[in-house]
C-alpha cells in the first residue's frame, strides 16, 4: 500500500522525529510512504477558537495536498479527529469540497487505529523492557472512538509493563489554545494529571498526541519529576529496532 | 400579562411552521425496561429494595402476623405516647382489613385525619403532633423499593408527611415491577388525582460535605406492611 | 458576601486558591459521578435509554409551542392561573403581585433554578416579605448570601463547620458541627416555616403537557411540605420542562434520578396534577404557574443550539468536567455553572461583554457531552459559542491578528518553513538544557509553569525533502 504521512503542524516543527519514526516503521511494514508536499495543519487550532474561516482555508490547503493519496496516517488523535468531526461542518456551504473532505474523511486514521484496524497488524515483534503508563487523549478516545488499538499495541511489546493510570480520563489540560488563554485552569489540571502519572508508578508516559504530552512532560520537567514521556510512536519505533 | 396565542405563535414562528392542530404522534420509545422473571418474588424483591433504602418492612398473611409486626416496631411506646396526645395515630379513613383488626385488638385508636377537624391549619397542626402516619397505597414498585399513594378525600397527603414516622400498608397485587407500569395504570385514569406520592425510603439529604442524612424534613422512619392474603 | 462583585481572574484565582473547595469539588463530582455509573450499570442498556431520552426532548422541542399550548389548556380548564412571563422582570413582578394581592408575610421555597435565574429572593426581600428557602442546600447559600455552587447539591463547597457557624445566629446558641446535630436543627427550624407559610414557591421538573401535572423529584420531603401546607402555590417553570404524557415521564425519571445522584428513584417523586380536588382536605386553594421565557424562544429559533434545550438539569455533565473539578460552580459567574451553564448563559442573557468568558471555560474535552443522558452534544456546542462570539466581532483585535498570521503561514507550507527557520534561531535566548523555560506573552502564559521543546533546527518536512533529494 502506497501511505500518504500527514506529519501534524505540531509534531513537524517540534518532534520530527516522531514523524520519521512513523514513516520509518510503515517501511519496516513493507508500505512504500509519501509526504505530499504543501500539507500543513487540519485548522484545529483555529476552529477550536471560534475562527471558522481561518481554519476552513487551512483545512482547504490540507485537504488539496492529500486529495490524490490511497491513505492517509498521522501521529495525532486529535488531528484525525478534527478531519472526521468537524470538516463537514467546515465544508457545509461548499458541494465540492464537501466532497473531497468526505473523501478524505473516509481514507485517513490515526496511526495506532491503522496498524491495528486496517492493517490488523497488532503485534509488531517490538521489545522494550520499561514500566508504563497510557494516558487517553480526550480528542482520540471521545471524538474518534480510537478503542482499544492503542492498548492492543501495548500489549504486545515484549517486556513492557503497562500500569494502571488513575483517574486517566481526566483531560490534562492542553486543549490548544485553552492552555495559553485559561493558563491557571490549564496548570491545575495539569498538575493533577502529573500527580497520577507519578502515583502510577511508571518510569515512562505513553501517549498518541504530542500536543498532550509536550503539555504534561512540560509540567513534569517544571517540577523537576524524571518521567520520561513518548509517543507510542517512539516506543514501537526503539522497540522494533531491538 | 402576555397572551397565550402571541406567545404560542411567535414560538411556532421561530419554529418555522404553524403550530401543529393535531397532536404530533408520539415518539417510539423503546428501551428495555425491568421485568421480574417470577412475579412471585415481586414482593420479596420490593421488601428487599425498600429495606436497602434505610426502611423496615415485612410480609404478613393475617392480622394475627400484622399484631407481631407492630408489636415488634414499637412495643410500649403508644401507650406513652398516648399519654400526651389521644391523637398521636393519625391514619386514612380507611385501612386494609388486617391493619384495622390489628389496630383494634391492639387497642391503639386511629384518628382519622379527615375527621379529625374542620379547619385544614389545625389539621395540619394535628398531623404536625402525631408520632405515626398510617395509610394504604394504591401501587407498588418492586425495582425501586417504592409506595405510591393517591390524594383522596378520605386520605389526607399530610398523613405520611408531617408525622417523624409513617406506616403503609400494601397487598401484593398492588405491587409492580417498575415504574412505567405504574404510570401506564395511572394514566388510565383519566384526570390524575391532585398529587401522587411516590415514596422510596425516609427523607434524606447530603448537602452537607456529601454526609448522607436520613430524616430532613420528611419521616425519619418509613415501614410497611405487604398483605399477601 | 455575594459572588457577583468580582471579575472571572479574580474569582477563578480565589477558586483555586481555595484548598478545601477543590477537595470537596472532587468529593462531591466523583461521589455523584461513581453513583451515575453504578445506577446507568445496574438499568443496563444506557445507551439505548439516553437515545429514547433524547428523542424524547429533541421531539418536545420540536413540537414546543403544541405541547406548550396544551399544558396552559389543561391547567387553565381545571383554574389554574397560567401566568406567561417573557423575560425575568415579568416572572418577578407576577410573583411579587400575587404576594401583594394576598397581603403574604411569609413565602416558604423549595428548590427551583428558575428562582435564582431572575433573582427571586432578593426582589421579595425588598418587598419586605419573609422568604424561607426550606431544602438544605439552599437554606445554608442563602444565609450565607452566595449563589448554588453545583446545580444538585448547592453548597457542597461549605465545611460542616461553616454551616455550624451559619446556623449559631439563628439558634441562639452554638450548635455541634456534626451532621446529624445540623440537620436536626434544620428540620425543627424549617417545621414552623411549612406550617406557618402563606405563599408556597415550588419549582418544576417536569410539566405534563397532556394531563397539566408538575412532577417534583426531591429527598427532604420540603417539596412535599411546600406544595401541601400552604394556600397558595406558585410553581416557577422554565417553559422547555416539558413531557407529551406519563409514558414519556417515565424514561425521563428513569434517566433523571440515575444521572442525578445514582437513585433509581428519588426519595419523593411528586406528580401533582393542580389544584387540589375540591374534597380533598390537603393542598392549596389557588395554583400559580409561572412560565419563563427569558430568551429560551430565542434559542429555540436557532438551529444550532436549539439541542441546549434538551437539558433536564441532572448535573451529571459537572461532574465529569475536569474544569469545574478545580474551579467549583462560583467561579463561572452564573446560577448555572459547569458545562451547561457555559453553554445556556450567554445565550439566555445575550450579553458577551458579561458571559464571553464562558465558552472558554473548557478545554473541549468531550467529557460532557458522553455524560449527558439526553445526548447534548456540549462541547460541539461550546466551539460554535467561541464562533458566534468571534462573528458578533467581540473577540480581541490580536486574537483576531494571531490568527490571520496563522491563515497566512498555514496555507503556505514552504513559507512556514522558512518561518520555522528563522524561529529556531530567535528562540536561543530562551533555551535552558534544549527546552524553552521562558519568552514574551502569550508563550509566558505556558512557561510560567511549563517548560517547551525547541523548534526543531529542521521541521520534519525539510527532513523528509533532504532524505528524497539524496536518493
Amino acid at each position: 500500500m502506497k501511505v500518504s504521512l500527514f506529519a501534524t503542524c505540531l509534531t513537524n516543527a517540534l518532534y520530527p522525529e516522531v514523524d520519521l519514526t512513523m514513516a520509518k516503521i510503515l517501511q519496516h511494514l513493507g508500505h512504500t510512504v509519501d509526504v505530499p508536499e504543501g500539507q500543513v495543519c487540519c485548522g484545529q487550532i483555529a476552529f477550536n477558537s471560534g475562527y471558522i474561516d481561518d481554519a476552513r482555508e487551512v483545512a482547504r490547503t490540507l485537504i488539496n495536498s492529500f486529495e490524490h493519496s490511497e491513505v492517509v496516517v498521522g501521529p495525532s488523535g486529535s488531528c484525525i479527529a478534527m478531519i472526521h468531526h468537524y470538516y463537514p461542518t467546515l465544508f457545509e456551504k461548499e458541494p465540492v469540497y464537501l466532497k473531497k473532505a468526505e473523501d478524505l474523511i473516509h481514507k485517513s486514521y490515526e496511526f495506532t487505529q491503522f496498524v491495528v484496524d486496517v492493517l490488523k497488524k497488532p503485534d509488531l515483534g517490538a521489545h522494550y523492557s520499561a514500566k508504563a503508563t497510557y494516558h487517553p487523549s480526550c480528542h482520540a478516545t471521545r471524538l474518534l472512538g480510537i478503542g482499544e488499538a492503542p492498548l492492543k499495541l501495548l500489549h504486545h511489546v515484549k517486556g513492557l509493563q503497562l500500569l494502571p493510570l488513575p483517574e486517566a480520563q481526566l483531560c490534562c489540560g492542553f486543549g490548544g489554545t485553552f492552555s495559553v488563554k485559561m493558563p491557571k485552569i490549564s496548570e491545575a489540571m495539569v498538575a493533577e494529571k502529573a500527580q497520577h502519572v507519578l502515583e502510577s508508578g511508571a518510569d515512562i508516559l505513553l501517549g498518541l498526541d504530542m500536543g498532550c504530552l509536550m503539555n504534561i512532560s512540560g509540567y513534569l520537567e517544571k517540577i523537576k519529576k524524571p518521567v520520561k514521556t513518548m509517543h507510542i510512536i517512539q516506543l514501537l519505533g526503539e522497540g522494533i529496532k531491538s | 400579562m402576555t397572551n397565550t396565542n402571541d406567545f404560542i405563535s411567535q414560538l411556532a414562528s421561530k419554529l418555522g411552521r404553524p403550530t401543529p392542530t393535531e397532536t404530533p404522534p408520539p415518539v417510539e420509545i423503546s428501551v428495555p425496561q425491568y421485568r421480574l422473571s417470577d412475579s412471585g418474588e415481586r414482593a420479596s424483591i420490593f421488601l428487599h429494595n425498600w429495606q436497602a433504602l434505610g426502611g423496615k418492612g415485612a410480609i404478613v398473611k393475617s392480622s394475627d402476623d400484622t399484631l407481631q409486626c407492630l408489636k415488634e416496631w414499637f412495643g410500649e411506646l403508644p401507650i406513652t405516647w398516648f399519654k400526651d396526645n389521644p391523637q398521636t395515630l393519625l391514619a386514612w379513613d380507611s385501612l386494609p382489613m388486617v391493619a384495622e383488626s390489628a389496630f383494634s385488638t391492639l387497642d391503639w385508636p386511629l384518628t382519622r385525619y379527615t375527621q379529625s377537624t374542620l379547619d385544614p391549619r389545625d389539621r395540619y397542626a394535628i398531623a404536625a403532633h402525631a408520632e405515626l402516619g398510617i395509610t394504604g397505597s394504591d401501587w407498588g414498585i418492586a425495582l425501586s423499593g417504592t409506595i405510591v399513594m393517591n390524594s383522596d378525600p378520605l386520605r389526607g397527603r399530610a398523613v405520611s408527611l408531617l408525622p417523624p414516622r409513617h406506616l403503609a400498608f400494601i397487598e401484593t397485587e398492588k405491587i409492580r415491577d417498575n415504574l412505567f407500569e405504574v404510570l401506564e395504570e395511572a394514566s388510565a385514569l383519566g384526570t390524575p388525582p391532585g398529587a401522587i406520592e411516590m415514596i422510596s425510603g425516609p427523607s434524606r439529604t447530603s448537602d452537607i460535605e456529601m454526609d448522607l442524612s436520613i430524616g430532613v424534613h420528611g419521616p425519619i422512619e418509613v415501614y410497611v406492611i405487604v398483605i399477601n392474603n | 458576601m455575594t459572588m457577583y462583585n468580582l471579575t472571572t481572574d479574580q474569582r477563578v484565582d480565589e477558586a483555586l486558591a481555595n484548598k478545601f473547595l477543590r477537595q470537596a469539588t472532587r468529593r462531591a463530582t466523583e461521589r455523584l459521578r461513581n453513583n451515575k455509573y453504578k445506577a446507568s450499570d445496574e438499568l443496563g442498556n444506557w445507551e439505548q435509554w439516553r437515545s429514547a431520552g433524547e428523542t424524547i426532548r429533541k421531539h418536545v422541542i420540536a413540537n414546543l409551542d403544541f405541547y406548550l399550548r396544551q399544558l396552559i389548556e389543561q391547567m387553565e380548564s381545571r383554574g389554574v392561573h397560567v401566568h406567561l412571563a417573557k423575560t425575568p422582570a415579568d416572572a418577578v413582578g407576577t410573583v411579587r403581585n400575587i404576594v401583594r394581592e394576598h397581603d403574604a408575610k411569609n413565602v416558604i421555597k423549595s428548590k427551583s433554578m428558575i428562582s435564582e435565574e431572575i433573582h427571586l429572593n432578593h426582589a421579595l426581600e425588598k418587598d419586605g416579605v419573609a422568604v424561607i428557602e426550606t431544602d438544605l442546600g439552599e437554606y445554608i447559600i442563602q444565609i450565607a448570601g452566595e449563589p448554588p455552587s453545583h446545580i444538585i447539591v448547592p453548597a457542597m463547597h461549605k465545611t460542616r463547620q461553616q454551616v455550624a457557624d451559619l446556623f449559631e445566629p439563628i439558634a441562639g446558641h452554638a450548635l455541634s458541627s456534626d451532621t446529624p446535630t445540623l440537620t436536626r436543627f434544620v428540620r425543627i427550624q424549617m417545621r414552623e416555616q411549612f406550617l406557618r407559610g402563606d405563599i408556597g414557591i415550588t419549582g418544576c421538573n417536569f410539566a405534563v403537557a397532556n394531563t397539566g401535572s408538575i412532577v417534583m423529584v426531591t429527598n427532604e420531603g420540603n417539596g412535599r411540605m411546600v406544595s401541601t401546607l400552604p394556600r397558595v402555590q406558585i410553581t416557577l417553570m422554565g417553559m422547555e420542562r416539558i413531557v407529551p404524557s406519563f409514558r414519556e415521564l417515565d424514561v425521563m425519571l428513569n434517566l433523571l434520578a440515575r444521572s442525578a445522584t445514582g437513585q433509581r428513584l428519588s426519595s419523593y417523586t411528586t406528580i401533582l396534577t393542580p389544584p387540589k380536588q375540591t374534597a380533598d382536605s390537603d393542598g392549596p386553594e389557588e395554583y400559580h404557574l409561572v412560565i419563563l421565557d427569558h430568551n429560551r424562544s430565542e434559542i429555540l429559533g436557532d438551529k444550532i443550539f436549539r439541542t441546549a434545550l434538551n437539558c433536564i438539569r441532572c448535573g451529571a455533565c459537572f461532574n465529569v468536567c475536569p474544569v469545574y473539578r478545580q474551579l467549583g460552580g462560583h467561579a463561572y459567574g452564573s446560577v448555572y455553572s459547569g458545562p451547561i451553564g457555559s453553554v445556556i448563559t450567554p445565550l439566555l442573557e445575550q450579553d458577551w461583554k458579561k458571559w464571553g468568558h464562558l465558552p472558554y471555560f473548557s478545554s473541549l474535552c468531550g467529557a460532557c457531552s458522553e455524560a449527558c443522558p439526553v445526548r447534548i452534544p456540549l462541547h460541539d456546542l461550546l466551539v460554535k459559542l467561541r464562533m458566534r462570539k468571534t462573528q458578533s466581532g467581540h473577540t480581541p483585535q490580536v486574537e483576531q491578528q494571531i490568527f490571520k498570521a496563522y491563515r497566512y503561514f498555514f496555507t503556505r507550507e514552504k513559507t512556514l518553513r522558512r518561518a520555522l527557520r528563522l524561529g529556531s534561531l530567535l528562540q536561543r535566548p530562551f533555551v535552558r538544557n534544549h527546552r524553552i523555560t521562558g519568552g514574551p506573552p502569550p508563550l509566558s502564559n505556558w512557561t510560567k509553569s511549563r517548560t517547551l521543546p525547541m523548534v526543531a533546527p529542521k521541521p520534519f518536512m525539510q527532513i523528509w525533502a533532504d532524505l528524497n533529494n539524496k536518493r
